[in-house]
């Protein structure tokens, strides 16, 4: 114990501002992890119906693409098995104050009552009172509290009501199969099956819950990616922690090795000094991920329901499982990155150990070998990166982004010499710059790891803000190809994905009806299951998507004959995500239940679709009403003639569709709707990369004030040869904006390569889509420049303190 | 009105060590004439390095007043001070004090480009020739012996042409020939630039180049003589 304290926890004692630091800098890396682990946990939500805590356990969903036909209900009920089935409808019902609740129809034995959970019950006006909004038209109701327990918020309703207000006549979503104790469950289920059309599915309970967390799998693994970023540029610091230490413990180390400290005693000091760093760390980022995980939540769960599906987030709950993981985490990174300087520690022969200048003037020899690492680390990460995804995940492409930083950091040392050399004829005519420089190449391994870290940090943020910026373009030109209508009609109720709440048939003929209309394209939209997937099956009229342009595929396939080929046949396009995902080429057969049908398609062909993160099939509408007569339209879009007022026409169908509850939008503004939701849903993305940032930055205050306190002695001498206290402050943020320069330049390149893996490879392997590369230039420049000045900004701290040091006290120091 | 460059009236200096207060100078009174090498002696801890450090005004009495050319340094402003050192005074260490990272023309240099002169390279490599070390003028620190460091750092304290030069043991690190180079230097400083140097030492040698030599003892001033 006396060894710990004296040799770990007083040196660490002595300098409360850098460890703190340090362990600050450690605890937001964890905290994010943990923050990410825990919303992406809470968002995806657990899916579980939450009724069941009213049901019961169910045994079996009985569910069918395109709905269940309900006569089946009645076909079931007379099956010889004692097991109890129970009709389901499913929706959501917007209220006001509150947000969206899911709305249940079940057998309430035709009971002409909304049911509140007690949890919602809670939440509604005292007389029960309130309006909702269902499927974009709104409601009165009076609800009465169930006895129900738990914080599931729902309401319920007898299924007929629900299937009226639903406008869903005679379709059941589900039904729900609960087997008596004792009866035969396998043999219910075999009863079930020889009635029901092979078409349907009987599922296990939790598939839709189990389908949307294969759906979110990418996602997820992406955004866990993303989290490590920050811990990553923490263990840079670490590094460099230790590595100071070490530095600046050379004359304590030779003289624990004289008086008979092992070499193991010394490798043992600054492992545990680092392990102490990283639980210290992990401590505090377990609770800052907790607080943070509260926000998290809301980003991450708008990008899920932005792109994937609908769900409500539960609880935020710090599990043991994200402790541990946080602990374990952070003690083996800052193993690891202590270990290098740790074992030089271990290797300083007790007379090096007295000579100062030995280590640096090391490390400047050394960057020729750093170079060469550095080249060969860059060619593997370019070999690595064309591996193809291992189980469906770009594994090659996170490996090559690692290998890619790993180049950087051992370039850092000869690209920070080489810029100091170039820039010597111009540095040298003023002392702060003059001295800053040689401040920086003195401290090389030093300055090389700030580096480092802080341009991994503006890498991670130049490739995903290229990545981005890509997409949006790549996004945007697809809106302008597929938006091609000049009016757009929908349900007025505001749809998740997966949602296609339905447009009335009167609105069909009304539009009809209406002159000065060229073309229209009747939709119908409809999530479906899918090889344990939910994506979308899209049927429109091929022949007017043909005649308006709207649609690209892959080169190679001629688009004219792929859409001709459709109506009244069994074929179908893919979008690309959609292909990608399931492995999928064109000319293959693909099996899908439509209904009580099981049909095999031809796919013809594969196009390009940034539709939402699901994928997209698609067919001819005649098709699908040969399968699912009953289809309702989801959408219509409007060809207008030449000549023809856009402003009557729509002022006519919303007079004359005005019962039906629907919107028109234009082109633009659907446009602008749909750039909104890509927006938001990079938000978690934006707020990764800024405590990255910050991390960064956190290192680089934390470097300087650690050359500020090496060099006290040169500072004092400063003061003596005639510097004033501005100039030793502008000496320390000079060096800043070098370090911040320096950072900037290197990021920069080592942005452009990953962006490079996160469009080709990355975003390739995991979500199907190609993206043009479009890097965003002005707003690179904008970001990386408020990135210096922040790092400059820094620089602040450290010289105010070089400042105040007292030339007298430091200049006699031995 | 006195004839001395520099002057202490009645100065007394005392530190505080964890809250007691320790005196290190008692009533030290004397001058120093412009073109003099005064020479500090007396035992380590007599209180010469804070003499010399009130003297350049680094730093304050306590009590008393220190004088350079007539005027008090306790009642400068912090830029006066500054513009002090970088034109007035100049400083010598016993440990030479180089920076590490620049080569020995810039070491020279840099108190002109602290204050913001033009042609401080050509200034600089004039005084490294009256050093003798021009030839070295693209060499760093580590790659001289201690006493091409010591003739650098007065090269450096004396390229801005001071009134005063302090140097604080100055031989104190140096072999026997290479201590006599340095004093050479110094005479020569307060000879040919009319420097006011004020010199403490522990050598009898260095000593007998002054024309003045306080003997310092317990932070009094004992004796003082004069050749």
């Amino acid at each position: 114990m006396k060894l710990l304290r004296n040799l770990i926890l007083r040196p660490l004692w002595r300098d409360p501002l850098r460890t703190a630091m340090t362990i600050l800098a450690v605890a937001l890396g964890v905290a994010v992890v943990v923050a990410i682990e825990l919303a992406a946990d809470a968002a995806a939500g657990s899916f579980r119906s939450s009724i069941e805590s009213l049901t019961g356990k169910t045994d079996f969903e009985i569910a069918a693409n395109g709905r269940i036909d309900e006569r089946w209900f009645g076909r079931l009920a007379m099956l010889p098995v004692d097991a109890r089935f129970a009709p389901v409808m499913e929706a959501q019902a917007i209220l006001p104050g509150i947000g969206a609740v899911p709305l249940y129809g079940v057998d309430l034995m035709g009971r002409d009552a909304m049911l509140a959970s007690a949890a919602l019950a809670r939440r509604l006006p005292a007389d029960g009172g309130f309006t909702a909004t269902i499927e974009g038209r709104a409601y009165p109701f009076h609800a009465t509290a169930l006895h129900s327990e738990g914080t599931a918020e729902f309401l319920l309703l007898d299924i007929a009501r629900a299937q009226q207000l639903l406008n869903r006549y005679g379709k059941l979503d589900r039904i729900d199969v609960t087997v008596a104790p004792g009866e035969d469950r396998d043999g219910v289920e075999r009863a079930i099956r020889a009635v029901l059309p092979a078409a349907y599915r009987i599922d296990k309970p939790g598939a839709r819950s189990d389908e949307n967390q294969t759906m979110l799998r990418a996602f997820r693994l992406n955004l866990r990616a993303l989290s490590y970023i920050s811990l990553l540029v923490g263990a840079f610091l670490i590094y460099n922690t230790v590595s100071v230490s070490v530095v600046r413990r050379r004359a304590e180390i030779g003289i624990l090795r004289a008086i008979g400290a092992s070499r193991g005693t010394v490798l043992t000091v600054f492992l545990v000094e680092a392990l102490l760093l990283g639980v210290a760390g992990a401590a505090l980022g377990v609770v800052f991920g907790r607080v943070l995980a509260a926000g998290a939540v809301r980003l991450v769960g708008e990008t899920v329901n932005a792109l994937y599906t609908t769900s409500r987030p539960a609880p935020v709950e710090l599990t043991w499982g994200a402790t541990l993981l946080a602990f374990g985490t952070a003690s083996l990174v800052a193993f690891f990155c202590a270990l290098a300087p740790a074992c030089e520690a271990m290797n300083i022969a007790p007379t090096e150990a007295m000579s100062r200048g030995a280590h640096e003037h090391r490390a400047r020899l050394r960057w020729r070998r750093g170079l060469l690492a550095s080249a060969i680390l860059a060619a593997l990460a370019a070999a690595v990166s064309q591996a193809g995804p291992i189980a469906g995940y770009p594994i090659g492409g996170y490996i090559a982004a690692l290998l890619a930083v790993g180049a950087a950091a051992l370039a850092a040392p000869a690209m920070v010499l080489g810029v100091n050399r170039a820039t010597r004829a111009v540095t040298r005519r003023r002392a702060s710059s003059l001295l800053a420089s040689r401040g920086l190449t003195a401290s090389l391994s030093r300055t090389s790891v700030v580096v480092s870290a802080l341009a991994t940090a503006i890498a991670m943020m130049a490739s995903v803000g290229i990545m981005v910026g890509s997409f949006r373009e790549t996004v945007s030109l697809w809106l302008d190809d597929q938006l091609q209508a000049d009016l757009h009609i929908r349900s007025a109720a505001r749809p998740a994905p997966g949602e296609f709440p339905p447009v009335d048939a009167a609105v069909a003929a009304i539009v009809r009806s209406i002159p000065g209309i060229a073309a229209s394209d009747f939709y119908s939209g409809m999530e479906f299951h899918f090889r344990g997937q939910r994506p979308t099956l899209g049927a429109g009229d091929m022949e007017v998507t043909r005649r308006t342009n709207r649609l690209r595929f892959l080169p190679g396939e001629d688009r004219d004959a792929i859409l001709r080929s459709l109506p009244h046949e069994d074929r179908v396009i893919a979008g690309e995500p959609f292909a990608h995902k399931f492995g999928l080429h064109t000319g293959d057969r693909i099996d899908v239940s439509l209904g009580e049908h099981n049909v095999t398609f031809t796919l013809a062909g594969i196009f390009y679709d940034y539709a939402g993160g699901q994928g997209r099939m698609m067919m001819d509408r005649s098709t699908l009403l040969r399968y699912l007569p009953d289809q309702p339209l989801t959408s219509i879009s409007l060809f207008l003639a030449p000549g023809a007022d856009m402003g009557a026409i729509e002022h006519e169908i919303q007079l004359r569709a005005a019962p039906y509850g629907i919107t028109i939008a234009r082109n633009a503004d659907i446009r602008r709707l749909s750039m909104m939701v890509f927006d938001r849903t990079f938000a978690v993305t934006w707020a990764l990369e800024a405590v990255a940032i910050l991390v960064a930055v956190l290192g680089a205050a934390n470097s300087l004030l650690a050359l500020v306190l090496d060099r006290r002695r040169s500072l004092g001498l400063l003061r003596y040869l005639g510097a004033s206290t501005g100039q030793i402050r502008g000496l320390i943020l000079t060096e800043a904006a070098f370090l911040g320069a320096f950072a900037a330049i290197l990021g920069l390149a080592l942005g452009v390569a990953l962006s490079l893996l996160l469009v080709f490879v990355v975003n390739k392997q995991s979500f199907g889509w190609t993206i043009q590369f479009h890097p965003p230039a002005g707003l690179l420049a904008g970001a990386l420049l408020l990135i210096w000045a922040v790092t400059v900004l820094a620089g602040l701290y450290p010289a105010r303190v070089a400042s105040r040091l007292n030339p007298i006290d430091v200049i006699h120091e031995e | 009105m006195s004839l001395a460059r520099v002057e202490l009236r009645g100065v007394s200096k005392s530190y505080s060590n964890g809250g007691q207060a320790v005196d290190v100078l008692h009533d030290v009174s004397l001058a120093a004439a412009a073109g003099t090498i005064t020479a500090l002696v007396g035992r380590s801890g007599c209180g010469k390095t804070t003499l010399l450090n009130l003297a350049g005004a680094m730093d304050f009495p306590t009590s008393g007043q220190v004088l350079i050319d007539g005027r008090d340094t306790a009642s400068l402003s912090e830029r006066e001070l500054t513009g002090l050192r970088r034109r007035r005074v100049g400083f010598v260490f016993q440990f030479f004090q180089l920076l590490p990272t620049l080569t020995v023309l810039e070491n020279v240099e840099l108190p002109l480009l602290l204050a913001g002169a033009v042609k401080s390279s050509e200034t600089a490599l004039d005084r490294l020739q009256w050093v003798g070390l021009a030839d070295l003028a693209a060499r760093l620190p580590f790659q001289l012996s201690g006493g091409q460091m010591q003739r650098v750092a007065i090269a450096r304290a004396l390229v801005h042409s001071p009134d005063v030069l302090i140097a604080d043991e100055p031989t104190g690190n140096l072999d026997t020939a290479s201590g006599d180079q340095v004093l050479r230097l110094l005479a020569d400083a307060a000879a040919r630039f009319g420097a006011t140097v004020l010199m403490a030492t522990h050598s009898a040698e260095a000593a007998a180049i002054a024309q003045v030599r306080v003997r310092l003892r317990d932070g009094r001033i004992q004796a003082i003589e004069s050749s």
